[in-house]
């Protein structure tokens, strides 16, 4: 059956970098573990298997490369190794203690069979979980993007010499982890402002996507229904905001299903203390074990009296989900179809991590989505960003306006009264480390000193990452966010110091390059005011 | 409001950050003798910010602000144009300018849906009830 539109899925997936290599149990590290084990081994087994069975899955994915290092960091991969195989230790006692409760015991078997993936995924590939989405790519089955080297929300950055040096530094990233260059750019946030078509293009970069208000305003004529491009060429796609609604609002959205996991509810604060302590780390705190028994329930439900998951009627509600979403799709289509006269297309953008970490059933949402466009022969396709502009017409001209899909839709989310003091942080390091590069560009270095203005780079990028501005935002791990931005400013300040001071404290330069060691090839000179670009 | 653990080097920036259609941030670091000019009282205790248009640099709008803590959110003239600010401190009866920004460009204004969803946010804002 012929198409009648085409339906582009855009799953963005992205971590802060935290890596901890002096110590064990580190809180912060298990949002690396559980996003691993909820997330990212869920979407991969879904796209093989669908691959597998000659479904193509079409889909982009966006994988940061902070997400990109830490997939790839050995130390991290054996503290994973570790948590999933305490977790599966866990796991065995938890079956005997669910013996005679049958209706836990189904949940407890669910999360066995979910760590036992995770672990066969890991061995399969040694570890690194890059190996399966590269072969995916490889073979057509999906197509791979990039964001900014850390993720930074690029309008916030009014530095010239920090956006290039975020965007070249993430292209040589994904070309060092794919072996291809990069065709498309997730703007961290979705956060958009012109003065980035240029930068993008310069780049190498062919297409992002933005937010649908930058375009509904604009009186374009498919809305957000159609590709865009802007003067110099630079690919846009619009993201739809009733397809993303159904599916990320908790309250409206397909998450909230009474029949669906309790995120909240874990046996790190309901079990019995001395059962779970070998399970808390070395400080002891309860924490989230991820374990989570119990359904929503309903709305307003106490966390205490919710009631125990159920399996089978969870994917019986996956299952009227994805009809449902599929059936809206449909009508939007159609909608367009007869109203125009040309097939429309609809892009749907989530944070991965949704699938799976938070939205449980997201990734047996995301195969039901895909397997019924085929076996139901509806007439819609899965088109990857750079499939899609090879084969449409040549889009029409836009120049969008600021935006972002965060609350509110522009930047207040990552600039409030919450958080603004990280920017006066953010910019001193930045200021300094554009300076030391400009000076030092054409001076003949020692070996050292050029490993420590390498090492300035790096903290400089991390100190400019929007996850400590939205966590200080959402009051969640405040203390954490707030020393890490002080950290990694005050450590790029300290060895741009010592390099012009020439006093370079060596063993504390060894140490920084082993705890913040993503980007092995990053040059300083990327931050001088003339560069490639 | 939340705070620094440890004051920054002496500096000299202004920085001016869009925030939303009708407020920009913006904050300065003064280098240590400018902050004494103003300890001292060489320097008049307030600062005035004065917002131009950075096209064609006519004078959009002043505000005065006390010099510290550095930073305030101010209200955009007209959205969706773009802006340089400048932020003068006064010696004796005459202002002196001490320092000129960033070009930052004010968003326009667009329509919403109010349920537009930020997934993570909705998800997060669960943590902290």
């Amino acid at each position: 059956m012929s198409s009648r539109g085409s339906l582009m899925f855009l799953l963005h997936a992205h971590l802060p970098y935290v890596n901890h290599p002096q110590n064990s149990g580190f809180l912060e590290e298990n949002w690396f573990f559980e996003a691993v084990v909820e997330t990212y081994v869920p979407l991969i087994s879904v796209l093989e298997r669908l691959a597998a069975e000659g479904i193509r899955p079409g889909v982009a994915v966006s994988i940061s490369p902070t997400l990109g290092a830490m997939l790839e960091n050995e130390e991290l991969e054996a503290k994973l190794q570790e948590y999933v195989e305490s977790r599966l230790e866990l796991l065995e006692k938890e079956v005997v203690r669910a013996q005679n409760d049958p209706a836990l015991l189904k949940t407890v078997k669910l999360y066995q069979k979910l760590y036992e993936e995770a672990a066969g995924l890991m061995h399969k590939y040694s570890g690194d979980l890059i190996t399966p989405l590269k072969a995916l790519q490889h073979a057509g089955q999906i197509e791979i993007i990039t964001t900014s080297a850390t993720h930074a929300v690029l309008p916030l950055l009014a530095r010239p010499e920090a956006v290039r040096a975020q965007l070249a530094v993430a292209a040589e990233d994904y070309l060092d982890r794919f072996n291809r260059k990069p065709a498309g750019f997730w703007l961290p946030e979705c956060a958009y402002e012109p003065r980035l078509n240029s930068y993008l293009k310069l780049s190498g970069f062919n297409y992002t996507f933005m937010e649908s208000h930058a375009v509904e305003t604009l009186s374009a004529p498919n809305g957000v229904y159609s590709p865009y491009r802007t003067s110099n060429g630079l690919g846009l796609f619009a993201r739809d905001a009733a397809s993303s609604r159904e599916v990320w609002s908790a309250k409206f959205g397909y998450p909230g299903d009474p029949a669906y996991r309790e995120f909240y509810r874990d046996l790190g604060y309901d079990g019995e203390y001395e059962y779970i302590r070998p399970y808390l780390g070395t400080e002891g705190a309860r924490r989230p074990l991820g374990l989570k028994y119990h359904r929503i329930t309903g709305a307003n439900v106490d966390l205490a009296a919710k009631h125990y998951y159920d399996p089978e009627a969870a994917l019986a509600r996956v299952d009227a989900h994805a009809s449902d979403f599929l059936a809206r799709r449909m009508k939007q289509t159609d909608d367009f179809y007869n109203a125009r006269g040309s097939r429309p297309l609809i892009v749907s953008c989530y944070d991965a991590e949704l699938f799976g970490h938070w939205w449980f059933e997201g990734p047996a949402f995301l195969e039901a989505v895909i397997r019924k466009i085929r076996a139901e022969r509806l007439p819609l396709q899965f088109v990857t960003p750079s499939e899609y502009l090879n084969s449409c017409q040549e889009p029409a001209e836009l120049s969008p306006g600021m935006s972002s899909w965060g609350e509110n839709g522009y930047f207040d989310p990552w600039l409030n009264e919450t958080n603004d003091f990280v920017y006066p942080a953010v910019y001193s390091a930045t200021d300094k480390m554009i300076e030391t590069a400009n000076r030092f560009r054409n001076q003949d270095l020692n070996s050292l000193a050029v490993r420590a203005l390498n090492q300035a780079a790096r903290e400089t990028l991390l100190a400019q990452s929007s996850d400590w501005a939205f966590l200080l935002y959402i009051g969640s791990h405040s203390e954490y966010a707030k020393g890490r931005l002080e950290d990694h400013a005050a450590n790029a300040r300290k060895l741009l110091g010592e390099v012009i001071e020439k006093r370079i404290d060596e063993p504390a330069l060894v140490a920084l390059e082993r705890q913040n060691n993503l980007f092995p090839r990053l040059d300083f000179k990327v931050f001088s005011s003339v560069s490639r670009f | 409001m939340p705070e620094l653990s440890k004051p920054l080097p002496a500096e000299d920036r202004l920085v001016l950050l869009p925030k939303n259609p009708g407020n920009f941030f913006i904050f300065w670091q003064l280098s240590a003798g400018r902050a004494e000019a103003f300890r001292s009282g060489a320097l008049g205790p307030d600062v005035e910010l004065r917002l131009s248009y950075s096209d064609d640099l006519t004078h959009a709008h002043s505000y005065h602000l006390p010099w510290q803590p550095g930073r305030a959110y101010v209200r955009v003239p007209d959205q969706g144009r773009v802006y340089c600010a400048a932020l003068y401190a006064q010696r004796g009866a005459n202002w002196e300018k001490l320092l000129e920004s960033n070009t930052a460009a004010a968003p326009a204004a667009a329509g919403q849906a109010e349920d537009r969803a930020y997934a993570s946010l909705e998800f997060h804002k669960r943590v902290s009830t």
